[in-house]
């Protein structure tokens, strides 16, 4: 039996310089066992550094790296037991899908019997038995990436590692994809961080998210925390599709005004904010609704997109882009100007400076 | 009828304007080229003797018959397919591992790159007249090494089995480059992340090296050390200054061979007769050789 750590994975003060210039100033993060983490981000926020970093195919500049409570900074990749599983999935291009899976334990000398076993499951449970005998080249994007899964899980590692393992397909199969990983980390429960800089897929597959920029950690929290409480206004423009709305204003008994319209605040947000102080105003698209807290701003459509399930209008508010959710049966023309319901409850107010959730 | 369309009339105008395009190249090379060789053929038919002039004749496939009959010409092969299989196989292991070593960026690579790749720049002539002052039997500091250890003066060009050691040197060091610069370019093409993922997966140098490395980079190895052998197999200069073919004919190489028939005999059919025949092995060798490989590259395909 493996031993069971609360924190799998841990990373002390790790930084990362690149010839004097330091992308990563030192962090810290622990992942706990059997945790699905996932580290997003624009790109060049360092997640994929950081991700290599653990792996140990980039040398730390600086602090500690421990997965099972060992210290593995200085140890050769080899030596970690994680596997990797990566962007242009990386498989051996002459070997067949059987030979790339089992090509490492082939190496490490396991049983063939014991090979044949692990092989077999893991070719059953990706789907891709009609598939064993076949070179990379003839598989399409999907099928690799799933041989790349297979080759890693094989090896039954401490730690899977994805970098970005889904942005070469297509829509679709991304979504495909992105289950069929989560299930099969559940069912494996192997501790797992993977990288993206996409949100909704940090959103629909994460414990916890780890949302960077710039090399530093922004927040780290479940995916409905993020969403409710984003700790800044990166965050709250990072997570959430479509992205938040800002807006410049201030706050003035009860109300935040904005140019020349006011909206009623909740009365825990009336409570809780200062008159006088100029905020950012913060609202997602999906909550322009009715509720108990309800106040209405009015705008000028330019783009009305009927999607089906809803319709998004593309506006503007006092010279300021604005997106807005509506019900499909909601009346809209664009360039006449129409009211819309805003749920207060919902809103956010940043401090203009610092971007901090006020 | 359909009415023809603008664009239609514009294209066919394309169309008819290639062969402008195409002729004069190929005017060229049927100048150049083409007509050589088949002059070439038709005198190697021929008794023709420039020094003393003989009126040709027509003598069908004497030529031929005389040089498949000679043993001269059978020497000349073997020397030559000697120094090219020795050679090449030489150039090709030192050239793969300089490259594998630049690759993986030892300090001052860049000045080891242009370092490695001078003697691909020299003249075979110069490279011969330059070995053939270092191996000189009583001169030559290769000379001065070996009485180091108490050897007696070696005459390396006059012993044939060393003076062939010698061209195989010489072979090797002029073109071992040639094969690091494409290795090194094969190398550099190869995708970073497979090599990354093998690393993950705890696969030591020497395994990445036999599984992943060279079978990557089979098919560029093969062309390869296809140019080298086909190049190899042209060798005249490197011998012609270092033995002249000698001691006797011992170090003697097919172009060589063709040399002194033209040049010094000015037997005019019987040296087009040779450069045939040294066609036919080159085509015979390369075939030999690109079946074999095939039958490698089979195996990871």
């Amino acid at each position: 039996m493996r031993k069971v750590f609360m924190n799998h994975v841990e990373l002390k003060q790790v930084s990362k310089s690149f010839g004097g210039i330091q992308v990563i100033p030192p962090l810290d993060l622990s992942i706990r066992s059997g945790e699905f983490l996932v580290l997003v981000g624009p790109s060049g926020c360092g997640k994929t550094t950081t991700l290599r970093m653990v792996a140990g195919l980039e040398d730390a500049s600086g602090g500690e790296i421990l997965i099972s409570g060992v210290n593995v900074t200085n140890n050769r990749p080899g030596e970690r037991d994680c596997s990797m599983v990566f962007q242009n999935y990386a498989l051996y291009p002459h070997m067949s899908v059987r030979d790339n899976i089992s090509y490492a334990m082939r190496v490490h000398g396991v049983e063939k019997s014991e090979i044949d076993l692990r092989v077999g499951d893991a070719i059953k449970l990706l789907g891709l038995e009609d598939y064993i005998d076949r070179k990379p080249r003839s598989l399409s994007g999907g099928q690799r990436q799933r041989v790349a899964i297979g080759r890693a899980l094989v090896r039954k590692p401490q730690v899977f590692l994805f970098d970005e393992p889904l942005s070469n397909l297509d829509a679709k199969l991304r979504v495909e994809m992105r289950t069929e990983i989560k299930l099969l980390q559940r069912k494996l429960g192997t501790t797992a961080i993977y990288v993206t800089h996409d949100q909704m897929e940090a959103m629909t597959m994460a414990d916890r998210v780890v949302v960077m920029r710039a090399g530093v950690i922004e927040q780290v929290d479940s995916p409905i925390t993020l969403y409710e409480e984003p700790i800044n206004q990166f965050v709250a423009s990072f997570i959430g599709s479509p992205a938040m709305n800002f807006m410049e204003g201030f706050i003035n008994d009860g109300t935040v005004v904005l140019g020349d319209q006011q909206v009623t605040l909740s009365p825990e947000d009336a409570a809780r904010l200062c008159s006088a102080t100029p905020v950012i105003f913060g609202i997602r698209p999906e909550h322009f609704r009715r509720s108990d807290h309800q106040s209405e701003l009015s705008l000028t459509p330019n783009v009305v997109e009927p999607l089906g399930a809803h319709t998004l209008i593309l506006g503007s508010l006092e010279g300021q882009k604005i997106t807005v959710q509506v019900d499909p049966r909601f009346e809209v023309e664009p360039d006449i100007r129409c009211t819309v319901p805003i749920d207060m409850s919902q809103a956010h107010f940043f401090n203009p400076t610092s971007g901090i959730r006020l | 009828m359909y009415p023809v369309r603008y664009e239609d009339m514009v294209l066919t105008k394309i169309l008819e304007s290639k062969h402008l395009f195409i002729w004069p190249a190929f005017l060229t090379v049927l100048i150049v080229s083409l007509f050589p060789l088949v002059y070439a053929l038709i005198v190697s038919f021929q008794s023709i003797r420039l020094v003393p002039p003989i009126p040709p004749r027509f003598v069908g496939l004497d030529n031929y018959a005389e040089i498949v009959s000679s043993a001269r010409f059978w020497g000349s092969i073997t020397t030559t397919a000697i120094i090219v299989c020795i050679s090449v196989f030489l150039q090709y292991v030192i050239g793969f591992t300089l490259a594998l070593t630049l690759h993986h960026n030892v300090r001052g690579a860049s000045l080891y790159r242009v370092v490695f790749l001078l003697p691909m720049f020299l003249a075979p002539v110069c490279v011969a007249l330059i070995a053939k002052m270092l191996f000189h039997p009583v001169l030559g500091p290769v000379n001065d090494l070996f009485t180091i250890f108490g050897s007696p003066n070696i005459s390396f060009l006059t012993v044939p089995p060393l003076a062939i050691a010698v061209l195989v040197i010489v072979e090797t060091w002029q073109w071992t480059p040639f094969v690091v610069l494409l290795m090194l370019a094969g190398l550099q093409g190869l995708p970073s992340d497979v090599f990354e993922a093998a690393r993950v997966d705890n696969i030591s140098i020497w395994r990445r090296f036999r599984d992943i490395t060279f079978p990557m980079l089979l098919p560029l190895s093969i062309a390869v050390i296809f140019i080298r052998m086909i190049e190899g197999f042209k060798i005249v200069d490197t011998v012609f200054i270092l033995t002249g073919g000698g001691p006797g004919t011992s170090t003697e190489t097919l172009t060589l061979f063709a040399y002194n028939e033209g040049f010094k005999k000015f037997n005019m059919g019987m040296t087009s007769a040779l450069s045939f025949m040294f066609l036919i092995v080159v085509i015979v060798f390369g075939s030999v050789y690109l079946a074999a490989a095939q039958r490698i590259v089979r195996r990871y395909k």
